[in-house]
């Protein structure tokens, strides 16, 4: 039966791979299991195998589609270079259309259309911080399941869409916020980070009202139509700013391989905040502080190092707060949250934390930073209160407040 | 069939057990051209799990292919119509590290690369480094004998493996060679590697280390012609010095490794040579020179000495990707892993490039120059009509020439269905029919991996009592 | 068949003809690896066991063989193919290390066969699997044997291997019959892998050889003796003067290797090499005259003027209870018959067996030499 949706792995796609197996060790269900079908080049091989005409979209090649954790650590080492997210996506799209089961519809509804309703989100946000403060955890699937994860949600639940902050002076320029979904809510200190460095490099910072979820966590469940129309409303809000920061890695990297290919498109002026706090630290728009804070463990979210091959810049911003960044794995092996495969694949997903909790621990620091919210929710379940989950910029951040601090005195 | 699922089942749970059509397709084949098919896949853990599934599969009449992580290239792992397929890749601990005698036991599906880096704080490596290193495990790498540019220096896997635990045909499991040298008797060992899973199922192996060089440098040397390149290493060859690795990599070759790891390879060279030098760090001054005057004098257009060590890397990176980094030319290759004498390495080459334009197809050239080991590389894509055909016609004469030459099949990829059919252009009646006797002695009725390595008919000799 | 064949083939016919009465030992010294394999098929024929014979170097090595008949390798004794260019040679099984040797000063290369055996022929070597001090560096003779030719207990001649460095093409044949002590048959011409000489060597005497093995990058042999240890190097001029420093000790130019003990008694300890201060204890508590300790290797081969049976028996069950060996090298035949040359048999013996059926079918060859009475 092939395929039915206009997301599907292409031939092109698809032909790429010459079964060199040279992906399989950096995959991580691969290292879990040995298992040629929880591999790149096993996935690949079976929507090959669909594309021609010899297997169908069933059951076993949703399962095999669906274990995968998305992490793209596959494509670093793909000397062929398939662009195997894409592939993935797409077959994960196929699945979704030709196998309707009650699981993946739900997933299609949270990740697919809860997500971009703010209203939706602001109220889990307050069930959440209502469960954080009474200790009584609501008995709901989701991700509030696994709140354990999360930072202390101020109430009432703050937000940035539809705000500007300027900076002392007259700014040299305007660089747009991504807001984001859980972000807003739940990782509020991270975007104060940003809009604050960004007000002391010299810019205007707008979060714009209209904008919705990135929609990677819906490509990712499948959910390809309903993807691609928040990256079309994401364009739109965005119209008309150059620089567009977002400060979750799994976004920036969506929105930087969705939002259209051209130079003047939404794709092509998005930044990751990493990138650019790192390159006004480089170019002295913001300051090296030069104290020893000692060693931070780096995990790379895989959506930044691997989707976005950004590496160096976390390290840099660490060293510029004064930090000692301090390698955990080569590879950047995925954490296991992986969006919404912590749901749908716990014990995988539990499997893959606790190594991360193991290799964070192993190291003796007492931080460790991850630019990106799933990450650091899978981090701090792994961990116990003794080790603080940080982003980046954030650390950051606070190095560059509090020696402001000490010069005002 | 289903007798011997719910067997295997009951053995080792549902989850190590499979018999999808998807799994089934999945597992048909490895990193070269072929396919076969296995209706049941098995994941043992243990030695004991491989003795009892074997006697399951002897029991119900399966031929048995044992399986890695499937980067071969010569389809020794391509199960045969009808086998069960062992998966060992789940076999992969190491179970002890002597220092002293510099030795490991472990496990068939520890990765390659994953050893050296388990050994490095010890100051030791597992030498043998195919390309496919970070991905091959080292029950692969002694069923190929594989082989890896620094093999040049080190010696092919067989002067690695000190001993192997095997399963036989019937089950039952015997250790060959040990921690001890010159075990008295046959040495099975060494028969045992290179043996494509014929002989048995290796479910444990005693490696040797080796101690980790004290200083590197890695030589890019750039040609404008294939010929001034292969006789420089004819001529490093013939001065008696020996690099630890010495690779060629030709124009369309360094043009699609550049592409991929950007690390410098010009793009604009007719050939280029890799050298590794490594050893102590008062000898490798000496040999860079030595190797950049041969290059200098044999027409070397630029000599670029690497010796920081992510420089190193990355060079060694664009090299070890170069299989892979074909498919952006085209999406189908064929791959030729011939063996020649040093001193024939440019007549050989410069052949072979004549026989890709007679065929007019695209040939690439990534190769081991410093032991001989041709690796012509063909990019074509098989939905051409006619395509396949020209492209296999065209390699089996580049085999030919290569054998004409004094040369041999397999340098490290070993004959597994591939090159099977042509082993009678380099071995006798007689010498097949030893090959098949060794066979006979191991696996009597030939359930090991059946239709590999020995072309049908080998054992038709019979002479004298048996 | 050649005069020589079918000389021989009559007079195996006589000797197993139940009704004449003769008792003979004759030794033939075929000029072929062609005519080697008719005289095999003969004796396979009427069952004749057959020893073969280089310079006689390791005949008291293995279990003593009862052979009417011996053929000698004397008479294929040229060195065929020599190629500097590619490092590979092909010699005769009836050339001696020495003649090897000698014919590749020329471009200062070498074998690394044994050094202390240059009346050894290269087919003995082979057939005994015998390696130099140097196999720390370079391997054992093993690794460097990349084709041989044997003419098999069936009267064939077959070549395993391939004439290049570096092969994965069928089935290790060269390694089967490396070692085999012709059980399997005559092992023939062999193409050896070559290695250079490096341009400076030296060796060092230290107090602890194990200490200073440590300290040497890739020695080519770190030995003990009686008293003293010695570290081998080579390498550039640099280099071996940068370590010979780093190591200390007292130094010399060029390899002054110790000779190995002479008859009557030789015996081999052959252990993980983490045990060669052990092993060296349980040879010199056998009372040995002297011995060499091959530290990173795992031999010790020591001499002895007489050794008790209990003692020996002591010393081998330790070897065996580290898995390890302890082999008798040289002996009057009567004490290998009553010792057993080699010990237990290894746990591969029945598989060991199968394979001499195959290549020996008629066991006519060397019959009993091996562990096992293979």
């Amino acid at each position: 039966m092939g395929w039915v949706t206009e997301w599907a792995p292409t031939k092109v796609e698809l032909d790429a791979c010459i079964d060199c197996g040279l992906c399989l060790p950096v995959c991580p269900t691969f290292q879990l299991t040995g298992d040629e079908a929880a591999s790149p080049r096993g996935r690949l091989t079976a929507m090959r195998a669909v594309d021609e005409g010899i297997m169908v979209v069933d059951e076993r090649f949703g399962e095999i589609m669906d274990f995968c954790l998305q992490c793209r650590a596959c494509e670093v080492v793909c000397p062929s270079m398939v662009p195997f997210g894409r592939a993935m996506e797409g077959a994960k799209a196929e699945v979704v259309a030709q196998l309707p089961d009650a699981r993946r519809a739900f997933k299609r509804s949270v990740f697919g259309r809860a997500l971009r309703v703010r209203g939706l989100v602001t109220m889990a946000s307050w069930m959440a911080a209502g469960a954080q403060r009474t200790g009584i955890a609501p008995r709901l699937p989701g991700l509030l399941g696994r709140i354990a994860g999360l930072r202390p949600i101020p109430i009432p639940v703050p937000s940035t869409r539809g705000r500007t902050w300027d900076p002392d002076g007259i700014p040299k320029g305007t660089i747009a916020l991504f807001s984001g979904c859980v972000m807003d809510p739940w990782f509020s200190e991270v975007h104060v980070a940003v809009i604050q460095l960004l007000r002391t490099a010299g810019f205007r910072v707008v979060a714009p009202e209209k904008q919705t979820c990135c929609g990677a966590l819906a490509a990712h469940e499948g959910a390809a139509y309903d993807a691609a129309d928040m990256v079309e409303r994401n364009v739109q809000a965005f119209e008309g700013f150059d620089t567009v920061v977002v400060d979750a890695a799994g976004c920036s990297a969506h929105l930087k391989a969705h939002a259209g290919g051209d130079g003047a498109s939404l794709a092509a002026r998005v930044v990751d905040a990493t990138e650019l706090v790192a390159s006004l630290i480089a170019e002295g728009s913001l300051p090296t502080i030069d104290v020893d804070r000692g060693p931070v463990a780096i995990q790379d979210p895989c959506h930044l190092r691997h989707a976005q091959r950004i590496v160096d810049e976390p390290r840099a911003i660490l060293r510029a707060a004064g930090y000692q960044p301090v390698e955990i794995d080569t590879h950047g092996m995925c954490c296991g949250a992986a969006g919404a495969y912590q749901l749908s694949h716990p014990e995988t997903s539990d499997e893959l934390g606790r190594r991360k909790a193991d290799q964070v621990r192993t190291t003796g620091a007492k931080i460790v930073a991850s630019a990106n919210p799933g990450c650091e929710m899978q981090l701090r379940t792994h961990l116990d209160a003794t080790v603080r989950v940080a982003h980046p910029v954030e650390l950051y951040w606070e190095a560059v407040s509090e020696a402001r601090v000490i010069a005002g005195n | 069939m289903a007798r011997a699922v719910d067997e295997l089942t009951a053995l080792l749970g549902d989850d190590r057990v499979r018999d999808h059509p998807l799994d089934q397709h999945l597992f048909a084949k490895d990193a070269g051209l072929r396919r076969g098919g296995a209706p049941i896949v098995v994941f043992p853990e243990s030695s004991d799990e491989v003795a009892a599934v074997v006697k399951i599969a002897g029991a119900h009449g399966m031929p048995i292919v044992a399986r890695g992580a499937g980067t071969g290239l010569a389809g020794g792992a391509v199960p045969q119509e009808g086998s069960l397929l062992v998966v060992l890749t789940r076999m992969n601990r190491i179970f002890e590290i002597d220092e002293v005698g510099r030795t490991a036991w472990v496990g068939p599906g520890v990765v390659n690369l994953d050893l050296s880096e388990a050994t490095a704080d010890r100051g030791l490596h597992f030498a043998p480094d195919p390309s496919s290193q970070s991905a091959c495990t080292i029950g692969g790498n002694v069923a190929t004998n594989a082989g890896g540019p620094h093999c040049l220096a080190e010696g092919s896997t067989v002067a690695h493996i000190l001993g192997v635990e095997l399963v036989t045909a019937d089950g039952s499991t015997v250790i060959l060679g040990g921690e001890a040298p010159d075990t008295p008797g046959y040495d099975l060992r060494g028969v045992i590697v290179g043996s494509e899973g014929t002989l048995g199922i290796v479910t444990k192996v005693l490696v040797r280390l080796t101690e980790n060089h004290l200083d590197a440098a890695t030589l890019l040397m750039a040609f404008d012609t294939i010929e001034d390149a292969a006789r420089t290493v004819s001529e490093v060859i013939a001065a008696g010095v020996v690099p630890a690795a010495l690779e060629m990599m030709d124009k369309p070759m360094c043009v699609a490794v550049e592409n991929f790891v950007q690390a410098g390879y010009p793009t604009d060279a007719a050939a280029v040579l890799l050298a590794d030098v490594l050893g102590h760090p008062a000898g490798t001054a000496a040999s860079i020179e030595l190797l950049s005057d041969i290059a200098v004098r044999n027409g070397a257009t630029s000599v670029r000495v690497a010796t920081d060590e992510s420089e190193r890397a990355l060079l060694w990176k664009g090299r070890k990707s170069a299989f892979g980094a074909i498919a952006q030319a085209a999406p189908d290759y064929y791959l030729n892993d011939t063996v020649v004498p040093r001193t024939r390495i440019a007549e050989v080459i410069s052949k072979t490039y004549e026989i890709a334009e007679r065929y007019d197809i695209t040939l690439m050239n990534v190769f081991h120059a410093g032991d001989g080991n041709l690796h012509p590389l063909v990019s074509f894509d098989a939905a051409e009509p006619g395509m396949t055909e020209r492209v296999v016609a065209a390699a089996r004469e580049m085999v030919t020439v290569a054998v004409a030459a004094g040369g041999t099949l397999s340098g490290e990829h070993g004959i597994g269905f591939e090159k099977r059919d042509l082993m009678s252009s380099v071995f006798s009646p007689e010498d097949l029919d030893a090959q098949a006797r060794l066979r006979e002695a191991f696996d009597q009725d030939g359930v090991l991996n059946p239709g590999k390595v020995l072309p049908e008919g080998s054992r038709c000799f019979d002479w004298g009592p048996a | 068949m050649t005069t020589l064949a079918v000389a021989t083939k009559q007079l195996l016919e006589r000797l197993h003809d139940p009704t004449v009465d003769v008792d003979a030992e004759f030794v033939v010294a075929p000029t072929s690896m062609e005519e080697a394999a008719e005289i095999l098929a003969a004796a396979a024929d009427v069952g004749q066991a057959v020893a073969f014979y280089g310079a006689g170097t390791h005949r008291q090595i293995g279990n003593p063989v009862d052979a009417d008949l011996v053929i000698t390798t004397t008479a294929m004794n040229r060195i065929i193919d020599y190629q500097p260019d590619d490092l590979t040679v092909v010699v005769e099984p009836g050339v001696t290390l020495g003649e090897l040797e000698a014919a590749l000063t020329d471009r200062k290369l070498t074998a690394v066969l044994p050094e202390t055996e240059p009346n050894a022929t290269v087919g003995g070597v082979v057939a005994a699997g015998r390696s130099g001090y140097r196999r720390l560096r370079y391997g054992p003779t093993r690794d460097r044997v990349l084709q041989a030719t044997v003419a098999t207990g069936y009267g064939k001649v077959v070549t395993g291997g391939s004439p290049v460095v570096k092969a994965s093409t069928g089935y290790g044949m060269t390694r089967l019959f490396t070692g085999s002590f012709g059980t399997l048959g005559l092992i023939g011409p062999v193409l050896l892998k070559l290695w250079s000489q490096p341009r400076a060597t030296a060796t060092i005497v230290v107090d602890d050889p194990e200490v200073a093995r440590n300290a040497a990058y890739r020695p080519f042999a770190v030995l003990g003796t009686r008293g003293t240890g010695r570290i081998y190097l080579g390498g550039t001029k640099e280099e071996v003067e940068a370590q010979a420093e780093a190591i200390g000790g007292r130094s010399s130019d060029g390899l002054d290797w110790p000779q190995p003990h002479d008859p009557p008694l030789r015996l081999s300890f052959r252990i993980p090499a983490r045990f060669v201060d052990e092993a060296v204890l349980a040879a010199r508590d056998l009372d040995a005259t002297g011995w060499v300790a091959q530290y990173g290797v795992g031999i010790v081969e020591a001499g002895y003027d007489r050794i008790t049976s209990d003692g020996f028996a002591a010393a081998r069950s330790w070897a065996e209870s580290v898995g390890g060996t302890l082999v008798i090298e040289a002996s009057p035949d009567d004490l290998r018959r009553e010792l057993g040359a080699w010990g237990s048999p290894p746990e591969s013996v029945e598989l060991q067996r199968e394979v001499k059926d195959r290549f020996d079918p008629a066991g006519i060859c060397n019959p009993g030499i091996l562990p096992g009475g293979i």
